[in-house]
């Protein structure tokens, strides 16, 4: 009876109860930066004695902040179009190519995403200061294209195995070119796939730390690393701001997965 | 069947072409070489391995590494199997909410959370408060640039790994079988024990095997709420590299890293796999 949650009797409860508890435990971390982040104590005191938006203030004015968010949007949005288009040409080979050992590929594509970042890191690290590519916008993309491209390919592979392909096939029976087919069938058939590659290829940028911090210059850091500097200095409620601004971000993305995925189910 | 009508394609293989050229010059070329380099710097030979493995400075950091990792994994999951539980029988609209807030965590930046678990963790923050107000201590404990710090942000960002997956294999159990238990007698907690666990250990041997490896290499966490008297195994190949140039020891930590991982993924590819198909 114990996978019958109405029969479970009492320990209906327990396990509520540590649900309950764990799902605070996940949430009000959260809430409680967003909270500091409005709140006037410097040293962070909470609850905080009363409320302001000064933080918020010092960040928009203060041109590092700025320039490292949009260096991250930018690199975010190279990555996102990149990581896409190389994830949907390796899943049509893995999906619908005829070569073999695409299981082998397929487990190849996925490496960058079981190793360890750091290493991977460390690694292209060496390689950029023999390329001079270290502190630069290209560096940067290259580096989160290795890290994003596995997300990519596994959720354009999964939209690409539920597409029959005998749908593209019939529109080659009446008179498409297989090019045709790709674009003009198969492609919208699973937008889902790639609007949710797209997004996760765009956040898994937009959030990346360890490359980015090896990756970074003084001239050009991203996002998070410009949080990861300001961390090791002090625990600045400036820092509250941002991360409930990113926190906002991920809310909407989310939303937009969700209605996504919807979207798809319809 | 049409697909002999359809006109002929090529293997497909060519399609995969960048993708494969990016990963072999941006991954594959860079990581060997690095491992390369811990068998020819300074000079040609396994130096940086004895070194590695004979002083007891990072003797402390295998140490550390492993035991966060142990404890991670393990708090995890005795946290996880009652979430996942609860979750995979729930009624729809409880666990949606549960389920939520797992993924909003989960995908909440890292340093935001980092930030939070310093900024709560802290001699002078909320949780050394709250445990003062209650009068269970009276001095504030030390919980940041410790391991208690790294183990507390770190079972925050490994959880939702945990249940997720967990949750999954609970639901394919058949509800049947767990009757049948009960009729047969069983007590509930004979069920649980005997039935329920034995049924989801693949689920959680599997889960605890990707916390655990994920641990191992974790930079961000333990390097912010570690400290660097506390060094893991990921902070020690960053420092090598970046602070101290020494990319002969860089590589053979990276390379023991890698070994233990790939090592511990193996393991999951050749027994826990198929168990699961068994």
């Amino acid at each position: 009876m114990l996978l019958d949650f109405n029969k479970l009797g009492a320990w209906k409860w327990a396990l509520s109860a540590i649900c309950a508890v764990m799902s605070l435990f996940l949430l009000l971390p959260i809430l409680f930066i967003v909270a500091l982040s409005f709140g006037n104590s410097r040293w962070l005191i909470f609850p905080p004695p009363g409320w302001t938006l000064k933080w918020y203030e010092e960040l928009f004015a203060d041109p590092r902040w700025m320039g490292a968010a949009l260096t991250s949007a930018k690199i975010g949005v190279i990555v996102m179009v990149i990581s896409v288009a190389l994830g949907l040409l390796a899943s049509l080979a893995l999906v619908r190519g005829t070569f073999k050992g695409r299981e082998v590929l397929r487990a190849f594509f996925l490496t960058p995403m079981v190793l360890p970042v750091v290493i991977v890191a460390v690694a292209l690290y060496a390689a950029f200061l023999r390329l001079g590519l270290n502190g630069t916008l290209l560096g940067f993309v290259i580096a989160h294209v290795i890290v994003a491209l596995p997300f990519a390919i596994i959720t354009i592979t999964g939209a690409l195995e539920t597409f029959d392909p005998a749908i593209e096939d019939a529109a080659i029976l009446c008179g498409a070119s297989p090019w045709e087919a790709r674009l003009r069938v198969t492609l919208p058939g699973i937008r889902h796939g790639l609007f949710s590659a797209a997004i996760f290829s765009f956040l898994i940028s937009w959030d990346e730390v360890v490359l980015a911090i090896f990756m970074a210059s003084p001239s050009l850091q991203t996002l998070p690393v410009k949080v990861w500097t300001t961390l090791r200095q002090d625990l600045t409620p400036v820092i509250a701001a941002a991360s409930t601004l990113l926190v906002a971000l991920t809310v909407l993305l989310m939303i937009a997965a969700a209605v996504l995925r919807k979207g798809k189910s319809e | 069947m049409f697909s002999a009508a359809a006109p002929r394609r090529g293997s497909g293989l060519g399609f995969a072409m960048p993708a494969i050229l990016l990963l072999a010059a941006f991954f594959v070329i860079p990581v060997v070489f690095l491992l390369t380099r811990s068998v020819t710097e300074p000079q040609l030979g396994l130096q940086n391995y004895a070194t590695l493995v004979g002083s007891s400075t990072y003797a402390k950091v295998f140490f550390n590494t492993f035991f966060v990792a142990g404890v991670v994994t393990l708090v995890t999951v005795l946290i996880a199997f009652p979430v996942a539980w609860a979750l995979a029988i729930m009624p729809a609209r409880w666990s949606a909410v549960v389920f939520a807030i797992i993924l909003l965590s989960m995908w909440t930046n890292l340093l935001a959370r980092t930030y939070a678990w310093m900024v709560l963790l802290q001699q002078t923050g909320l949780i050394n408060r709250m445990l003062k107000a209650v009068g269970l201590i009276d001095q504030p404990l030390q919980l940041t640039n410790n391991l208690v710090g790294v183990t507390i942000g770190m079972v925050y960002i490994m959880l939702p790994f945990m249940i997720l997956p967990l949750m999954g294999v609970i639901k394919k159990i058949d509800p049947a079988i767990l009757q049948a238990a009960a009729l047969c007698g069983a007590t509930r907690w004979q069920a649980l024990t005997r039935v329920l666990v034995p049924l989801a250990t693949p689920g959680i041997a599997s889960g605890a095997l990707m916390v655990f490896v994920m641990s191992l290499g974790y930079f961000v966490t333990p390097s912010l709420l570690g400290g660097t008297a506390n060094m893991m195994l990921a902070e020690l190949i960053a420092q090598q590299v970046q602070s101290l140039v020494n990319w002969g020891m860089g590589g053979a930590a990276a390379f023991l890293l890698l070994l233990v991982t790939l090592g511990l993924y193996a393991v999951q590819l050749r027994f826990l796999d198929r168990k699961e198909a068994a």
